[in-house]
């Protein structure tokens, strides 16, 4: 049952890695600004201000779909965290705070 | 754009600002097309003034004035792909002779002629609604609404003045004025000059002519 609730709670937060947040970025800014571009274009060339609205919500919507769940092709780098508790490779040999050798 | 709710509101947030941009777009492009309304004939076909109440128990009787008129308009090209409607009037001017400069000017009648994008907003029936929206049906754009021609047109609004007089007052014109209401962009008036491609109201006043006297009959009322 946890184990159900867990993944639910997962898939609504829908966390992504580093490289997956640049790339929905860079789609949100490309596609929503080419959405408005062709709706503006189509609306004025059919002069249709009602086709216009609907090729900007309607394109509006697909961008949502696509950027907002966390689609796999946003986790396809996940930051490889060093184990827990530190393995027998790793030391805290030269690690320095405020000019002091730890 | 770390977790679901982020990228929400980061799109969202884009999405304002191209929305904001596409109607900012959609204003400009009205002062690309061309406006070149004319009035072809705005005549009275007949005056009278007559004595009558403002309303059922006042006991002041004011003179209404009754202007019957022909108009024939082109409008046509101020329906373009972001026009809601046009509000089209007709207003009576005439100068007060010892006001200096005053003019008096009351609407006789108006009428609100909407483009096909609009029609279901119209406060009609829904019988003549629906003949409305079938009349423009696979249309986004209904110039020939714009031609106006209205014969022997009642007024629907009687005018009189504050004093309560208006028999006999002459220079009086009929004078045609529209709106162009948008769905971006700024509300536009006729205009008196040419600003770019939009031309001025050719034509839009009609040859002044004088209120008769009093007649005897009251103005009917309820």
């Amino acid at each position: 049952m946890d184990q159900v609730l867990d993944r639910v709670r997962e898939g609504a937060e829908g966390q992504i890695d580093f490289e997956g947040q640049k790339l929905a970025e860079l789609i949100v800014n490309i596609s929503l600004s080419l959405v408005g571009a062709i709706a503006f274009i189509v609306g004025y060339l059919q002069q249709d201000i009602k086709l216009a609205l609907y090729i900007a919500l309607g394109g509006s919507a697909m961008v949502f779909v696509a950027v907002v769940p966390a689609w796999p092709f946003f986790k396809r780098n996940p930051v490889k965290w060093l184990p827990v508790g530190g393995g027998a490779q790793v030391q805290a040999a030269n690690l320095v705070v405020d000019e002091k050798a730890m | 754009m770390y977790s679901s709710i982020v990228r929400i509101q980061n799109t969202f947030g884009f999405f304002t600002t191209v929305a904001f941009c596409i109607a900012a777009l959609i204003a400009a492009s009205d002062f690309f097309s061309p406006r070149a309304p004319t009035v072809n004939s705005l005549k009275t076909t007949s005056v009278q003034v007559v004595r009558g109440r403002p309303h059922y128990y006042s006991t002041k009787k004011e003179e209404y004035a009754i202007i019957k008129f022909s108009l024939d308009a082109d409008l046509s090209d101020l329906f373009t792909w972001n026009t809601k409607q046009v509000f089209v009037y007709v207003t009576a001017e005439w100068p007060e002779i010892n006001g200096g400069n005053t003019t008096n000017k009351a609407v006789i009648w108006d009428s609100i002629i909407t483009s096909p994008s609009a029609d279901h907003l119209t406060n009609l029936g829904p019988a003549s609604k629906k003949k409305l929206i079938k009349s423009a049906k696979g249309k986004s754009i209904d110039k020939s609404r714009g031609k106006l021609s209205i014969k022997n047109q009642r007024p629907k609004y009687q005018i009189t003045h504050p004093t309560g007089k208006v028999a006999s007052k002459d220079g009086v014109q009929l004078k045609l004025h529209y709106n162009v209401q948008p769905w971006v962009g700024p509300l536009t008036w006729n205009q008196d000059k040419h600003i770019g491609l939009w031309k001025a109201l050719k034509n839009g006043v009609s040859k002044s002519f004088k209120f008769p006297a009093v007649k005897a009959k009251d103005i009917p009322r309820a």
